[in-house]
């Protein structure tokens, strides 16, 4: 049965095989720009550590000096800033009530491989809390992150990204081998197997960026006096001409993640941290009301925004592209059926029931729908490809980490998913632009075109 | 033949003219909104950097050896560097312009004034860093040597000993002091309790390439101050002559490095290239959305126009009907142009509607302006056109149609 409508419907193409090129092409270019941009889309959309999202928490503290209508977050001025202050991020750090948690920033430091004829380089670096690995489930290939005890009087240990690994000791396992950072030995303990969380929730301060290869406890950046390399946002006019001085002010660089295994545990840490904040108002500090903030992962992805108004723009107007096309073969479809309305009736006439007909024209824009959604596939991939070498690998080279071009292809990559979404658009195209023509052509009575011959 | 007829005609079977309108709708709706984003985006593109941006080239250093004496190598790679045959002018930076990075800090013509702060793009530059960017000076004169202060210990504190005097942006300066001069005017720095006097002021100079969507000129509001930027990383930016910047830069990347041990050259890369790749996802999507734009309008054309063309197939014995009582080949012709018209003036009023309500949302979204009504105006103009050329040939053939095929008892 199947195979007789496919045939019918293949005369039917062969008829006017222009017009049948033109609805496929539209189809297809519709079906391919949704792709394109859906893909663009799904790569900013998803929450990479979605198994525990729901137990990992940003802390937020609303520290702002002024009224929000000035603040930079124009589109939601009830946000505090998304990041802390030293002293803030220290005290809260204290708490003992979640399961783990981690202060952190982004720093920069030199490694110099000591090896011929393999330059010294610069490494992006984070500057952390032992919980880091365990809290976030970052897969070791060597060795496991830092002891607690190694936060606080700094000790030399590092945990390094596989590319770091493979650059300075060639690929093997370098754990309890030294490494010199910035000029000091560091003892690896652990090495890092290919974890790029995308987008990287932990610091969106950079979302596509690669995460780090050089992790230090966090008790260097004091030692050290490490520069941030993210941004420092200075809320007040505090003076700030030493690094002791921007330790003191209100200036926030700082994030705080914590895990809290319950709604409980969640509760009494929110408590805790409006006890610390009001504590602080009695000090002076913290003039507006209080507004702290756990955000767990994917509220946090959504609060920064990750996704971005202009991803949904392009994924919109793809979409109205997709209905034009739809609507353009509705109309065309049904031109065509009543076209051939007296073959129909002479079928009808012959004991095709009206369900016979309805089907083999449903079938027949369905096919058309189908062919379609293959070529934007096609199109859809060769759209990507063209995206990646023009636009997001020119612009993973200017990063210094490598790794930013294993995003880049990461960003573009037409994934089983969308393949899933192409065949369901077809489908969806071809009943939306093919049910009502069908029905038509299945509701002419036979007589009225028998008659006229 | 009036419309009265034709409207007539078109109620018996609504679903393709309504199918037509309801397309044309959707398309003017995209078209409209579609034009007025890439035409706000080619706005901004337009915009002037201030920058001599195409014999400007910039080189990253890192100094590594515990013994790297940062002041010294920018002093000593400055001299080298501005000694170099076919090099204007070179200067260290603290910040790259046209990439948004760098210090902001909190500006006010009076001390202390919370309620007036002015944010601004703070860069340390050493001497001659107008000559350098190949700025326009329309008032005053470059940073001078003798005014170039030491490097701060850390990056965070770049600018805890800013100058006693500063080189600004008119944006700037017309932001801080309105209509007056701002030159000898003082400025004072809040976050890090100092004051500067304002010695030169230059016409323009975009730190970043203009924000889609903000009003503000947020880009052109930049301090130069005469510093020498901290280390151990060192920017340097070199101007050359008209069309020696590749040459140049090829010497840089030969015999630059090994002048000064204890550092490493990480970057050589034209200031023309970071410019256009700051743009580069913006001119993308401008460049995807036009695509799109055109793909909407080519299918809706060709819809049109096959629509039209199964109206005349199928309609053929009537119009033999009218023409063999009398109708003349322009009556025909007149028909279905003017059928169409009306389809497209219900696709058009409706995809008005839709393109306004559309541009309400998308002005929200990316915080431009409420669209013009001359785009919308412009859109039905051009829907109207393309539809009226897409009907042509059907019309013309249905006018072809001879009185003879009444007589026909089968079409």
């Amino acid at each position: 049965m199947l195979w007789h409508d496919v045939r019918q419907a293949w005369w039917s193409f062969r008829r006017s095989p222009w017009l049948t090129v033109l609805i496929i092409g539209a189809m297809a270019a519709g079906i391919g720009t949704s792709l394109i941009t859906l893909t663009l889309y799904h790569a900013r959309a998803g929450n990479p550590i979605w198994w525990k999202s729901d137990r990992l928490f940003a802390v937020t503290l609303d520290n702002r000096l002024v009224d929000p209508q000035s603040d930079g977050n124009s589109r939601h001025p009830e946000y505090p800033p998304f990041m802390l202050t030293w002293r803030d991020a220290q005290a809260i750090y204290r708490s003992d009530i979640p399961v783990r948690s981690a202060r952190m920033f982004a720093s920069r430091r030199l490694i110099d491989p000591q090896r011929p004829g393999v330059p010294i380089f610069r490494a992006a670096t984070r500057v952390t809390s032992a919980d880091f690995f365990a809290m976030f489930d970052v897969p070791f290939l060597y060795g496991t992150g830092w002891p607690r005890t190694a936060d606080e009087a700094p000790e030399p240990v590092v945990v390094i990204s596989k590319a770091i690994n493979d650059r300075v000791f060639g690929g093997v396992d370098s754990v309890g081998r030294s490494i010199n950072v910035s000029g000091r030995p560091f003892r690896v303990v652990g090495v890092i197997d290919g974890w790029m969380p995308q987008p990287r929730f932990y610091d969106l301060s950079g979302a596509f960026d690669p995460s780090e290869g050089i992790f230090l406890p966090f008790g260097w950046t004091t030692a050290w006096e490490l520069p941030a390399a993210g941004p420092i946002r200075c809320l007040s006019n505090d003076q700030v001409g030493s690094f002791k001085e921007l330790l003191a002010a209100e200036c926030v660089w700082l994030q705080v993640w914590a895990e809290l295994a319950s709604d409980e545990q969640r509760a009494r840490y929110q408590q805790f941290l409006d006890n610390y904040v009001r504590e602080q108002k009695e000090a002076g500090r913290f003039p507006r009301p209080l507004n702290n903030r756990l955000a767990d992962v994917s509220t946090w992805l959504d609060m920064n925004d990750v996704v971005g108004d202009k991803s949904r723009i392009l994924v919109a107007v793809a979409l109205l592209f997709l209905a034009v096309c739809v609507l353009n073969t509705l109309g065309l479809m049904l031109a065509r059926f009543l076209g051939a309305a007296p073959i129909s009736g002479l079928r009808r006439a012959l004991g095709a029931t009206r369900r016979d007909i309805v089907r083999q024209h449903l079938t027949e824009v369905m096919l058309m729908g189908l062919i379609g959604g293959i070529a934007g596939l096609g199109l859809a991939k060769a759209g990507l490809w063209l995206l990646h070498v023009l636009l997001f690998l020119p612009m993973a080279r200017q990063s210094i980490n490598p790794q930013a071009q294993t995003i880049a292809h990461s960003m573009t990559h037409l994934d089983g998913q969308m393949v899933l979404a192409a065949l369901a658009m077809s489908l969806i195209a071809g009943l939306a632009a093919g049910l009502y023509p069908a029905w038509r052509i299945g509701r002419l009575q036979p007589a009225s075109f028998l008659k006229s011959q | 033949m009036n419309l009265r007829h034709i409207v007539h005609a078109m109620a018996r079977s609504k679903t393709g003219p309504l199918l037509i309108a309801a397309q044309i709708a959707i398309t003017l709706a995209i078209l409209v909104n579609v034009v007025y984003v890439i035409a706000i985006h080619v706005g901004l593109e337009r915009r002037p950097s201030g920058l001599d941006l195409d014999s400007i080239f910039w080189i990253v250093s890192e100094g590594h050896a515990p013994d790297y004496d940062h002041a010294r190598v920018t002093h000593a790679d400055l001299i080298y560097l501005n000694s170099m045959p076919g090099v204007v002018a070179a200067a260290a930076s603290s910040a790259l312009p046209q990439t948004g990075m760098g210090w902001m800090l909190g500006l006010s013509p009076e001390p202390e004034d919370d309620g007036q702060i002015t944010p601004a793009f703070v860069y340390a530059m050493t001497e001659r860093a107008v000559d350098t960017l190949g700025l326009k000076l329309i008032a005053g004169r470059d940073l001078r040597a003798e005014a170039v202060v030491p490097p701060g210990q850390h990056q965070e504190t770049q600018f805890a000993h800013l100058a006693p005097e500063i080189v600004i942006t008119q944006t700037l300066a017309t932001k801080l002091f309105g209509g007056e001069s701002a030159l000898g005017k003082t400025i004072h720095f809040s976050p890090v309790h100092r004051a500067s006097t304002v010695v030169g002021i230059v016409e323009r100079l975009q730190a970043a390439p203009p924000l889609f969507g903000s009003a503000s000129d947020m880009e052109e509001r930049v301090v130069i101050a005469p510093e020498i930027p901290s280390g151990p990383t060192a920017l340097y930016l070199v101007r050359t002559e008209p069309g020696r910047r590749d040459e140049v830069m090829a010497h840089v990347e030969k015999d630059f490095g090994p002048t000064q041990p204890g550092r490493y050259i990480e970057r050589i890369e034209t200031l023309a290239n970071t410019a256009a790749a700051m743009r580069a996802a913006d001119r993308t999507g401008a460049i995807a959305l036009a695509t799109v734009a055109t793909l909407v309008l080519a299918v809706t054309a060709l819809g049109i126009f096959g629509l039209a063309a199964f109206a005349v197939t199928g309609r053929t014995r009537q119009i033999g009907i009218q023409r063999a009582v009398g109708a003349r080949r322009r009556d025909i012709l007149h028909y279905f142009l003017l059928e169409n018209w009306l389809i497209n003036t219900v696709g058009v009023a409706a995809g008005s509607a839709l393109a306004l309500a559309v541009a309400v949302q998308l002005a929200t979204m990316l915080s431009i302006p409420r669209l013009p009504l001359i785009y919308v105006v412009s859109g039905v103009l051009c829907l109207w056109m393309i539809g009226l050329a897409a009907v042509v040939a059907p019309a013309r053939l249905a006018a072809a149609v001879p009185p003879a095929v009444a007589t026909r008892g089968i079409v």
